[in-house]
């Protein structure tokens, strides 16, 4: 044949693509060498949407990786040193054989190191872009701060890893940045809002877990080094923000035994270098904007405000089996004091006795010795409240009593999904005190259980929620000091009865209910037939929400439903 | 060369001072066994195979005999060498020595200078006059006073200037790298500083100082998946009833999956109940060929096949005829029906849109569900090499499992294989498996004799 012919897999796809071995050989590395640099430099395999083209007419299964990634990697000066290090290790090896030790010494003092700098500058060149990928880094780092020092990985990665983590929570305890908390059979997930992001992460139970054998721990090391270097660097600049010192001054011992109590005691005394200054929202009077915008945001920002400074002024004392860590971290993150006993860890600043405590956290199911003006309450209180961004009643949490369950806050109900009653509660709870700024502690317990006969016997429909609503405010005003005569029962509540703000919010709903009604009215038959099929949908589920929550017998928490199977 | 070397070593080994690196025995052992076959006959070899070491060793002893002690010892008196210890010498022997003494130099006395050289003589030897002799002793001295002199002055002689003036070696002395996870490890704004390109871009680039641009394409994310996925409302540590259930049976689904494919392919691999063999098909099988009734039968089924054929070839040009004018009048047929069936249309017109209404739907719901199928596509974990992607088991505590208390909860799951897992849905890592321990050589068992023996 001719001899320019077009031939097959010289163009396109097939040249756009390099499968792994191919690349190696390309860099001259090993394969452990290749992985680590890939992950270092965050170069991740592809896979084509033509296998077979690319393949070159087989459908084995491989790895691809872009043929433009692997020629930017050529470029890579970690490369060089890689090589390096195996030098270095083939000379120790054979200076170990000949049993030469000053050449031993020599080598070693001369070990090749490399930096990460630079990769992370390039792969993140401006600050907001780490921020957005701290999730990964902090969870893997606590993830290695709680392994056991045993050798298999690191002992100083997992001492950086610590060191970082702390740094990390003093900062958030001093921005009072944390927003959510979850207690999982998993581990604890924690949200924090730091300069606009919203950052979730895992932390992992405290106790001895034993590592599963099938996972690379080479890997997890080499995103672990990545990750420490990234996290540093996000420390330092997040510390710069609040204009505190870097790294913090922590009163701390140095041995390995107490470096994990190292941590809480720089919870309890952070020293800050620098005083926190109260951001106050400048008035910006920008053309066009609405004063109720306006007026919004303020109320967003008061309610902030007032979030962070939820147990401003109390004082803990955490016992002894309960998660001291976490909760220590949560309480000093919204303002307040905390403090354990003196023998299990150093930082401790005052003992069971004091007599200013207002809390003490325990887990047991009763004490023997109790003070008369404490709250013994169980640490579920303190995670409730938290989501729940107010001060729950304490009576629910007393020692002994069961528990209502732990809510997640992560979880947003849309209209007409199922609501659980505990959650209602809680809504309820929030809406009930908000015209009610001063008791935040006291609540009556007539209240809940009106609001529970209540709710069970109505629909949960848009326009009568706001009627409950209602009403509750009206109980709430009510039962402040007098007692309440008569048995309120459900009903249409005229609006001259209810106070100034109620006559607002109900006139703004009537008229948003007429707008949806002429909106309805003004709808081609085509998209009325459409609305009315997704009304049908709707309505059905709530239905079937309802028929869940007016269930005649709620079973209590240990059930055994029949198909509860155990697997592997 | 090498020879030359081997002979020296070894005459150097064979000198009596000599300490080698091995253990004398070893040497012998060594030399024993590898001892090669020389041919003494040659007098290049009387030199250097002959072992005169016991000789040598006669001869310095006999010299150092000479020299200590004034002849062999076994030439010497008794005398000389012994005496019998009597104790205190008596007056009976004084006249002897009174004789003796009127001949100073008789005989029988010693001279001096032997009683000199004896070996427990304190006269020292004399100075050895010509080792304090030296030719050249006033011109060495006057040359160190006159260094010192010009050291004391300050000027330094020749060669020490040369040394200083050299320019020193740089002591480049590496910053020691200090390795990436060391604990202490101090951190800088790296976001803050400014671009540090201070030459001419085309410089650096040439000179290969200058950094490659990352390729834009690498900044977007392998997965749209967040990076720490949240656990439903049902793995709280004290979960709302619901919510619970509604996880379980999550799991409770994802179990049945799995039995349904193991029967699935139980199933497939089933045997089929009409397969089995009954007793009819056994018989048959036993008695097939030895029936004779079967002859019969293919002759006669021959017979028909035969007369078919004849019966064909008569009536060929008949039949051909035939099929030609059927084969034109069922075209002539089909033109008409078409032509009806266009016509007809007409009328069907609504039914006609009616399928073609469908059609369209049908289509149009393919492409929706298409659609649908790539956007869940892109948040499933993309087949990156030989392994699937497997998901892990739902995290989940069942109901007689759920703690009370914070204080009595086990940690389900782990969240080091969960982080694994997550890195792998979103692409990072491909999944693989454990590296096998394969073998270059392959091993070969061999019982030992003992084991033989009795077996």
């Amino acid at each position: 044949m001719g001899g320019l012919q077009k031939k097959k897999y010289e163009r396109g796809s097939a040249t756009n693509y390099i499968t792994r071995n191919k690349a190696r050989k390309k860099l001259q590395l090993s394969l452990a060498d290749f992985r680590r640099l890939c992950i270092l430099k965050g170069i991740y395999p592809h896979e084509p949407k033509h296998k077979k083209k690319v393949n070159k007419g087989s459908t084995a299964p491989r790895t691809f990786y872009l043929f433009k990634d692997i020629r930017f990697l050529l470029h890579e000066p970690i490369v060089r040193k890689f090589r390096e290090y195996k030098v270095f290790v083939r000379k120790l090896r054979k200076a170990y054989g000949k049993a030469e030790w000053t050449g031993v010494e020599r080598l070693r003092d001369n070990k090749p190191g490399y930096k990460l700098d630079h990769i992370i500058k390039e792969r993140y060149p401006t600050f907001i872009d780490a921020l957005r990928d701290i999730d990964d880094a902090l969870s893997m780092c606590f993830l290695f701060s709680t392994f056991a020092r045993t050798g298999k990985c690191h002992v100083q990665t997992i001492t950086l890893c610590r060191r970082l983590t702390v740094e990390w929570m003093n900062y958030v305890v001093t921005s009072r940045s944390l927003r959510k908390v979850f207690l999982s059979i998993k581990g604890i997930y924690y949200q924090a809002e730091v300069l606009g992001q919203l950052i979730t992460w895992l932390v992992p139970y405290q106790f001895a877990h034993d590592h599963p054998t099938d996972v690379d721990y080479r890997v997890m090391a080499t995103f672990t080094e990545m990750y420490t270097t990234l996290f540093g660097f996000i420390n330092f600049r997040l510390y710069q923000t609040l204009n505190l010192v870097y790294p913090p001054k922590v009163t701390q011992y140095l041995d390995l035994t107490s470096v994990c109590k190292l941590n809480l005691a720089s919870l309890a005394r952070v020293v800050a270098t620098a005083e926190e200054e109260e951001n106050q929202l400048d008035l910006f009077p920008t053309e066009g904007e609405d004063q109720e915008n306006m007026q919004a945001r303020e109320k967003e920002q008061k309610e902030q405000e007032a979030q962070k400074r939820l147990f401003e002024g109390l004082k803990f004392f955490l016992n002894r089996e309960v998660p001291r860590e976490s909760l220590a971290f949560i309480l000093r993150c919204f303002g307040a004091e905390v403090s354990w006993d003196k023998s299990l860890c150093i930082g401790g600043t005052y003992e069971v006795t004091d007599e200013t405590i207002t809390h003490q956290i325990v887990d047991r199911p009763d004490m023997d010795k109790q003070y008369i003006n404490r709250y013994y309450i169980q640490p579920q209180w303190v995670f409730d409240s938290v989501n729940a961004q107010m001060r729950l009643p304490v009576e629910d949490y007393f020692l002994g009593t069961t528990l209502p369950p732990h809510l997640s806050p992560f979880v947003e109900e849309k209209d007409g999904d199922y609501v659980p009653p505990e959650k209602l509660k809680l809504m309820a709870l929030q809406r009930g005190e908000k015209p009610v700024q001063e008791d935040e502690e006291e609540e009556d317990e007539e209240e809940e259980e009106e609001d529970d006969d209540e709710e069970e016997d109505d629909d949960v429909d848009d326009e009568e929620l706001t009627e409950e609503k209602n009403l509750k405010k009206l109980e709430g005003t009510r039962a402040q000091g007098k007692t309440l005569a008569v048995k309120v029962t459900p009903g249409k509540v005229k609006p001259w009865e209810t106070g100034s703000v109620g006559n607002k919010v109900r006139l703004e709903q009537e008229e948003k209910a007429e707008e949806k009604r002429l909106a309805i009215m003004m709808m081609k038959k085509k998209e009325k037939y459409l609305y009315d099929k997704i009304m049908f949908g709707k309505k059905r589920t709530t239905r079937e929400v309802s028929s869940l929550r007016c269930a005649p017998a709620k079973p209590t928490r240990p059930s055994l439903r029949p198909f509860a199977c155990r697997w592997r | 060369m090498m020879a030359a070397v081997k002979r020296l070593k070894r005459v150097a080994a064979l000198q009596p001072g000599f300490i080698s690196f091995k253990s004398s025995a070893e040497s012998d052992d060594l030399n024993s066994g590898r001892r090669k076959r020389v041919n003494k006959n040659k007098k290049k070899n009387w030199n250097k195979h002959s072992d005169i070491q016991d000789v040598e060793e006669f001869l310095d002893d006999v010299r150092l005999q000479e020299r200590a002690t004034g002849g062999l010892i076994s030439e010497k008196p008794d005398d000389s060498l012994f005496f019998v210890d009597i104790g205190e010498q008596k007056k009976s022997v004084r006249p002897e020595v009174q004789e003796r003494k009127k001949g100073k130099k008789s005989k029988s006395r010693p001279l001096r200078i032997d009683l000199i050289l004896q070996h427990d003589s304190l006269v020292p030897p004399p100075k050895d006059v010509l080792a304090y002799q030296q030719p050249n002793a006033k011109k060495l001295r006057r040359i160190a006073e006159n260094a010192e002199k010009l050291a004391a002055m300050g000027v330094l002689p020749r060669r020490q200037k040369r040394l200083l003036n050299r320019r020193p070696a740089t002591k480049t002395s590496k910053a020691k790298t200090a390795a990436n996870n060391f604990p202490d490890r101090p951190y800088y704004d790296l976001w803050g500083g400014e671009a540090k390109e201070t030459a001419d871009p085309y410089y650096l680039e040439q000179t290969g100082k200058r950094r490659v641009k990352r390729p834009e394409k690498l900044n977007a994310k392998p997965s749209i998946l967040p990076a720490v996925e949240v656990i439903a409302p049902g793995g709280s540590y004290n979960p709302d009833f619901f919510s619970h259930q509604a996880l379980l049976l999550e799991a409770h689904e994802v179990e049945v999956k799995r039995e349904r494919a193991e029967l699935r392919l139980e199933r497939q691999l089933a045997v089929k109940r009409e397969d089995t063999a009954t007793e009819e098909t056994v018989f048959q099988e036993l008695v097939e060929g030895l029936v004779e009734e079967e002859e019969e039968e293919q002759e006669e089924e021959e017979d028909v096949s035969i007369r078919g054929g004849l019966q064909q070839e008569k009536k060929t040009e008949k039949e051909r005829k035939r099929e030609r004018a059927d084969k034109i009048k069922s075209q002539q047929k089909q033109a008409a029906r078409v032509f009806t069936d266009k016509k007809q249309q007409l009328f069907q017109l609504r039914s006609i849109q009616a399928t073609l209404k469908r059609r369209e739907q049908r289509t149009r719901e393919r492409v929706a569900q298409r659609k649908a199928n790539q956007e869940a596509e892109k948040s499933m974990p993309r087949r990156l090499g030989k392994l699937k992607f497997q998901a892990q088991d739902l995290e989940i505590q069942l109901s007689d499992e759920i703690p009370g208390s914070l204080r009595t909860l086990r940690p389900e799951g782990s969240v080091l294989k969960d982080r694994f897992k997550s890195m792998q849905k979103r692409n990072m890592i491909e999944p693989r498996e454990r590296a096998k321990f394969k073998r270059r050589l392959k091993v070969k068992y061999v019982e030992k004799r003992a084991f033989r023996e009795i077996t």
